[in-house]
């Protein structure tokens, strides 16, 4: 069989196992007997080492194995050892290298020094069994059929494919070979289990299996019957229960919700013929009925799409644990991690958006935030059609004069403009690209790393940064993003007789206001709104077309550019619309200056457009 | 919610005769197919809980289908249905992926235990 069509399956799913596994273990740490804990995550080992072998990369199948057998141990000791917390969380990362590998079409890189490193250290590596794992744990199976069971061989084989589910099959007679011949009735079987199972386990198994005569499970180590008792079925289905990834391209949808598009597909032709109906007849409040309902159909249908791509946040917080642990072993700090709504669901494109956005952020709240010791929160709320983002630590805070003279220091802002920005507007500048390009500077703001690459991919998303912090006592950022991106509400304004739309998120305001209004400052055109001054752009110069006379009165749309509020200059402001944002196809979709494109109702094709990015290309 | 089964056989009076068994307990008969090809394509289209799989059929023949399906969705569930003699086929289609087999003449209580078993 070609295995290649399932390796995307494979990557995907090892990257969740791989994470919970990480989860389990930073989890462990703190609680070393949870013996729940060291279930999972030996069922997880198991899990991946299954899919590594299956799909023939020996190398990540052995190395799983290798940490299935050190969990065994732990497993019977009911305790993990702090130090083997750490070992194991080097095999994890060792795994995911190897996963890597795979994924990048490599060989796979060679594990035995690590292998080789555990069995120098019985310690760590947990308690051996005197006996080898292969006997220790192994049932002697029995059974018989029915005499009146038809095609009993073909019985027998499915019974065995059932036993090879609960655990690994040994010593069977009469062996498949045999079994599969043609002509032999065979009826009785024999074999030895290798399981974590109990007798009763596999009693129950086949307890609804009238084709069996007889069945015989006995124990053939003295603790098989004692080890694993709390390792039911059950636990396994539920382990085999796991969350949705967001690597990789596929998703996983409850069959339920296919379902409901199955049935929403039957109304929709059903509705079809209604309207065919009604159109034949020129009944026409009929026909407007019909529409009605269509309207509301296309509505549901939109809502459960919509449902298919949303996935919860805990997919790409559950790696922080894991980073925070890690860096404070790094630097010595003692940090705790809280984190609230992981269980909010999030359209997964904007959660592959934000993951690493995300680890920046606990990052340097750890590295920069957090002097020795402290508290993160992470919190994730929805609010309206939002969700937010917060994350807030309680250290050193950020420290706006010493922003303020960075900037001066970088040139991008005169002393005296420095001294003017109020503390606010101090924090946004380090979201400036290039503000800090070094750790010595990430050092004495406190923040820094990449913040500009957060700030960009929160905008990206249509969403929203907000820098909050007070000096000595902490900083909150929150991101502010919608639920999903594909269907968003835009401005349609016109500009040079053509429609263009703009995200309703990036606008503050639309107005319009007299001609003797204007101001001017140098060449700048500026306009006076309530107490504030803005400078006022031409939406038809930046775009290069043609610029007559202003008109008496300029309809204007006030939004933020590169932070700062400015007045915008249009044609004509149109309304707001729905639309369902299409990616320009390439090469455009490398065009900046615009984020795509939508269809409107009147089958109109309008560019969403991105006036910054089409500053910055100009710049 | 109902489990979804599809049918696959030749002859509409089987297919007839075990729609009427599923559904009188309960089962949502999402679709029937009378040869291996078309069961292939209704399976990707319905996406169904069980697929009850006739063996000897035009164009495709159950095994071959059960192979496509199972290539397509290796943990998909179908359940072979065949008549007595055809041990060797069985024994092909539980090695391709059958999650098992029922034999005609079809008694109810056992189609259905089997159905039941096979979903666990």
């Amino acid at each position: 069989m070609d295995m290649s069509k399932f390796k995307a399956m494979f990557l995907t799913e090892s990257a969740e196992h791989l994470r919970s596994m990480s989860t389990l273990l930073t989890a462990l740490e703190g609680q070393p007997q949870n013996r729940e804990g060291i279930d999972a995550l030996f069922r997880e080992a198991h899990s991946i080492k299954g899919m590594a072998a299956s799909m023939g990369y020996e190398r990540m199948a052995r190395l799983a194995h290798h940490l299935e057998d050190t969990l065994d141990g732990f497993r019977k000791q009911g305790e993990i050892s702090p130090a083997a917390v750490g070992r194991l969380l080097s095999g994890v990362d060792l795994l995911e290298d190897l996963r890597e590998d795979i994924s990048d079409n490599l060989p796979e890189r060679d594990i035995a020094e690590f292998i080789e490193q555990g069995s120098d250290h019985p310690a760590v590596a947990g308690e051996q069994t005197p006996e080898p794992p292969a006997a220790g744990g192994a049932l002697h199976v029995a059974l018989s059929l029915q005499d009146n069971v038809v095609a009993p061989a073909v019985r027998l084989l499915l019974i065995v494919k059932q036993l090879e589910v609960l655990g690994a099959v040994e010593q069977l007679s009469p062996d498949l070979e045999e079994l599969s011949a043609a002509g032999r009735d065979h009826r009785q079987l024999q074999l030895r289990l290798k399981t974590g199972l109990t007798p009763r386990d596999i009693e129950q198994a086949f307890a609804d299996y009238p084709e069996i005569l007889q069945l015989r499970v006995a124990a053939t180590a003295p603790d098989a019957t004692t080890r694993g008792q709390d390792r039911r079925r059950d636990d396994r289905r539920q382990g085999d229960r796991r969350q949705q990834g967001v690597a990789g391209a596929t998703v996983r949808v409850d069959t339920a919700l296919l379902d409901r598009f199955i049935n929403l597909t039957g109304e929709l032709v059903t509705n079809r013929h209604r309207l065919q109906t009604a159109l034949g007849a020129q009944n026409w409040r009929e026909l407007n009925e019909g529409l009605g309902q269509l309207g509301k159909l296309v509505q549901s249908l939109h809502g459960q799409v919509l449902q298919v791509r949303m996935t919860p946040v805990g997919s790409i917080t559950e790696r922080l644990p894991r980073v925070v642990r890690d860096l404070c072993r790094k630097n010595g700090k003692d940090v705790q991690l809280l984190i609230e709504g992981a269980e909010i669901e999030l359209d997964r494109t904007i959660l592959e958006e934000m993951a690493d956005p995300l680890m920046h952020l606990v990052r340097n709240a750890v590295d920069h935030g957090i002097a020795e010791q402290g508290t993160i929160q992470l919190r994730i709320w929805r609010e309206r059609s939002h969700v937010q983002i917060q994350i807030q630590d309680d250290g050193r805070g950020i420290d706006p004069q010493k922003i303020r003279q960075r900037a001066v220091e970088k040139g991008l802002l005169s002393a005296r403009q420095a001294q003017a920005l109020r503390t606010a507007e101090v924090l946004q500048l380090i979201c400036r690209p290039g503000f800090s390009t070094t750790e010595q500077v990430t050092e004495t703001s406190g923040r820094g790393v990449g913040m500009d690459v957060v700030k960009a991919a929160v905008e990206k998303l249509g969403g929203i940064l907000l820098i909050d912090s007070t000096l000595g006592r902490g900083s909150r950022i929150t991101m502010q993003l919608p639920l999903s991106v594909a269907i968003i509400r835009v401005l349609l304004l016109e500009c040079d007789g053509k429609l263009l739309a703009l995200p309703l998120s990036r606008i503050l305001q639309t107005r319009q206001i007299e001609r003797q209004e204007l101001r001017r400052s140098g060449k700048q055109l500026l306009i006076q709104l309530k107490d504030e001054t803005l400078p006022l752009l031409s939406l038809r110069k930046i775009l290069g077309m043609p610029v007559p006379p202003a008109a008496a009165r300029i309809s204007l749309v006030v939004m933020k550019l590169f932070g700062r509020k400015v007045g915008l200059a249009v044609d004509r402001l149109v309304g707001h619309r729905e639309v369902f944002v299409k990616k320009l196809p390439p090469p455009f979709d490398r065009l900046r200056g615009s984020n795509g494109g939508a269809v409107l109702g009147d089958g109109q094709v309008v560019f969403i457009l991105d006036v910054q990015s089409f500053l910055e290309r100009r710049r | 919610m109902a489990k979804r089964v599809l049918i696959v056989d030749d002859a509409q009076f089987m297919r007839e005769l075990l729609r009427d068994i599923f559904e009188q307990a309960g089962w949502h008969v999402v679709g029937e197919a009378e040869n291996g090809k078309r069961a292939v394509e209704q399976f990707q289209l319905l996406k169904p809980d069980l697929v009850t799989m006739d063996i000897v059929m035009p164009l495709r023949s159950g095994i071959d289908a059960l192979s496509d399906i199972i290539a397509a969705k290796p943990d998909a569930r179908v359940v072979m249905c065949s008549a007595l003699g055809q041990e060797s086929m069985m024994m092909e289609a539980v090695k391709a992926g059958a999650k098992d087999f029922i034999v005609k003449p079809f008694q109810p209580e056992q189609v259905l235990r089997i159905a039941a078993r096979a979903m666990l």
